[in-house]
């Protein structure tokens, strides 16, 4: 399934989308496609196929230790390849993004790489490291491939800028919730006004990414007019406590997808209320929302007061 | 060239959070470095802070060794001990320019960790400086000095706990503080500005030997010799001489144990093209693109990756890369302290074994330049322990 079907046929149902992020291979191959399988039963909509990297910048530590796991246990982008289709031929119909930073397809040639994830089942794919700028040279092939590059845009990202990378994105837009790397610690309504400025602007849905691990989180951002969010940290946190038997951890995984996914559920329809008191969703999620102080120096007007702290560190006294 | 390319290398590869970073520092750059009030203080702190110019000192007993006349460009004597100040004060007074609040960086020899904390509390600047594990154990001295100076110290333990991982980590940080905090990036690499802004405060080096030598010899040098990893020290030596081809410039990197790719840091030898913490460059890695760990006794050349404009001017042939095995830098260490009385750095060491074991590359009538990058205080105890046993 394509993509753009799945946010239509998302939309007739009235739901935000779900989408989950696995790092493929970490601790096994196998483990990784019975994950995946329970993720799209319990509720994610689109999966979100990582192929791991050494050296992941954009990752906390979670992932960061997930692509440990799974490069020690002998994962690479051609077996990575191999288990998209195994998920197609398990009968797997929700549409792949593959997530991977830029020196893996680097290494294997651009189009190459294109090519094979496109064969085996893949409708998208996402580099973390590949900002507007460098991806440019690539748009062609990724068209001729019949692939969605999916750009992410961040709070920090200026106004001008995100409309130049509005104008070049297809599928889906990734909004990066707040400044940091996956994993981080999300409290939901920081990502209210940066959701609103790419909103306004975009023709494509948006899905709001990074430190999101609970069912408020998800109702709260789709009901302010994300069309979707994405897990992933939080599903490696759960089966990463037990390493020797992942398989014992599935159910509970599986828990956190449905509620994950209900909150999708009922952000959307918290928003059709708004709705039909004959207002704008996101502005009017907007107005029920505390407004946040704008920074001097905001440029998508995003940035959360709260995240102070993390700016102004405390001077540890010298330890000798 | 385009902007920030040097060749094919180069490039901005981050993710989007980082790329307002990146624009406002390339304009803040553009705008404030070439100012007279920025020049001034610049320089002013380099003289009286720094000690600057450093001597371009000749090596009488090491050049009836080799059979040539060598100068040593003794960046030993810049305060810290090495040249890794000549960037720190300069990116520590952009960021203040710039309004920034504090600075992050990485280390792996602890030099340019300690070059930050030394210019952040110049400039006013808060300081933490990302470290691997490893690195911490083998250079605890340096740590006890960022500490002293009232730097935040991080050990990273990601990966091998190294500097490759350290750069990584610090990069991650910026991310959740681009906003108030600039990353002092220590070497020639990373996205671009940083390898142009690196490589211009490190010029200073080349423009001193030019100057010096001129006044000494009357004439341009026949070759310089500068080790490196991601090309700071000898991007800084050898910039101002890139027009002059009658120049030789060696670039020597960590041959490591010299057994293969796994257990050295010759990228030249071992790398390919490929994407490394935000740039385009040669980098050791697999055939399916995962990033191979670089290994060497000297933590400051232990880098997987070549800068970008240091890839490039290799790739033309502008500059030779050569390498010095691990045994035959503790040897060079032993020559320089007996003829000369100076502990080189490990990292230092690395130029001069190459001279040593290269002389026949040498004319007996060439003046060579060594690059002396830092002295080897930080490096005592893994010299005695090698000479010496523990």
């Amino acid at each position: 399934m394509d993509l753009e079907e799945k946010f239509r046929e998302l939309n007739r149902r009235r739901e935000g989308a779900h989408m989950a992020h696995v790092y493929y291979g970490d601790p096994n191959e196998e483990f990784s496609i019975e994950l995946i399988e329970t993720l799209a039963k319990s509720g994610a909509d689109i999966v979100e196929f990582g192929i791991p990297f050494s050296d992941p910048i954009a990752d906390g530590i979670t992932f960061q230790a997930a692509c440990e796991r799974a490069l020690r246990g002998g994962v690479t982008p051609a077996k990575c390849i191999r288990g998209i289709e195994k998920l197609r031929e398990d009968g797997l119909e929700a549409p792949i993004v593959v997530t991977t930073y830029f020196n893996i397809p680097y290494a294997i040639g651009f189009r190459r790489f294109l090519g094979e994830i496109k064969s085996a089942g893949a409708q998208g794919i996402l580099i973390p490291d590949l900002p507007m700028e460098e991806a440019e040279p690539f748009l062609g092939a990724i068209r001729e491939e019949g692939l969605h590059l999916i750009f992410q845009v961040a709070p920090t990202t200026h106004r001008e800028r995100l409309e130049r990378i509005l104008a070049k994105a297809s599928g889906f837009i990734y909004l990066i919730g707040l400044e940091g790397v996956t994993g981080s610690r999300l409290r939901g309504k920081e990502v209210i006004k940066p959701l609103g400025a790419v909103k306004r602007g975009a023709a494509i849905p948006v899905i709001v990414g990074f430190g999101i691990s609970k069912r408020e989180h998800a109702e709260t951002i789709v009901s302010a007019g994300a069309d979707g969010v994405a897990v992933g940290s939080a599903y490696a946190r759960i089966y990463s406590e037990d390493l020797e038997c992942p398989w014992r951890k599935l159910s509970e995984v599986a828990r956190l997808a449905s509620e994950i996914k209900k909150g999708c559920v009922e952000g959307y329809r918290g928003r059709d209320t708004l709705n039909n008191q004959g207002e704008e969703a996101p502005q009017a999620a907007l107005q029920r929302l505390p407004v946040y102080q704008v920074r001097r120096n905001s440029i998508l007007d995003g940035k959360a007061g709260g995240d102070e702290d993390r700016h102004l560190p405390i001077r540890s006294p010298p330890r000798l | 060239m385009s902007k920030g390319r040097f060749g094919k290398y180069g490039g901005q590869y981050v993710n989007e959070i980082l790329m307002h970073a990146l624009i406002e520092l390339e304009e803040a750059f553009e705008k404030i470095y070439p100012t007279p009030e920025f020049q001034r203080e610049f320089m002013g702190l380099l003289r009286d802070y720094g000690g600057r110019p450093t001597p371009l000192y000749h090596a009488k007993n090491f050049s009836k060794l080799v059979g040539f006349k060598v100068y040593l460009k003794r960046e030993d004597l810049l305060c810290g001990g090495s040249h890794k100040l000549n960037n720190a004060l300069g990116q520590a007074l952009l960021a203040k320019n710039m309004g920034k609040r504090r600075l992050i960086t990485e280390t792996a020899a602890g030099q340019h960790g300690l070059a930050t904390a030394m210019a952040g509390n110049v400039c006013g600047l808060e300081t933490e400086v990302f470290m691997g594990i490893k690195d911490l154990k083998r250079q605890a001295a340096n740590v006890k000095k960022m500490r002293l100076l009232g730097a935040k110290v991080n050990p990273v333990r990601s990966g091998a706990g190294i500097l490759k991982d350290a750069v990584s980590e610090t990069l991650r940080e910026w991310s959740a503080c681009s906003r108030t905090t600039h990353y002092l990036v220590g070497s020639t690499v990373g996205p671009h500005p940083f390898p142009t802004i690196v490589a211009t405060f490190q010029s200073v080096i080349g423009n001193e030997i030019k100057q010096q030598i001129l006044e000494r010899e009357g004439r341009y040098p026949d070759a310089i010799v500068a080790c490196g990893s991601g090309g700071s020290n000898a991007l800084g030596a050898f910039r101002p001489f890139l027009e002059d081809e009658g120049v030789r410039l060696y670039f020597v990197e960590g041959g490591g144990e010299g057994t293969g790719a796994e257990d050295s840091s010759m990228v030249f030898r071992y790398g390919s093209p490929g994407v490394l913490h935000g740039s385009l460059m040669l980098v050791m890695q697999d055939e399916c693109g995962q990033i191979r760990a670089s290994k060497t006794r000297a933590a400051g050349l232990n880098y997987p990756g070549r800068g970008p404009e240091i890839s490039y001017l290799c790739e033309i042939g502008r500059v030779r890369p050569g390498y010095a095995l691990d045994r035959e830098v503790f040897e060079a260490v032993r020559t320089m302290c007996r003829a000369e009385g100076l502990i080189p750095a490990l990292e230092t060491a690395h130029a001069i074994a190459y001279v040593l074991n290269h002389r026949e590359e040498f004319d007996p009538d060439d003046l060579v330049v060594i690059n002396y990058s830092g002295r080897g205080d930080k490096d005592l105890e893994a010299i005695l322990r090698y000479f010496y046993g523990s």
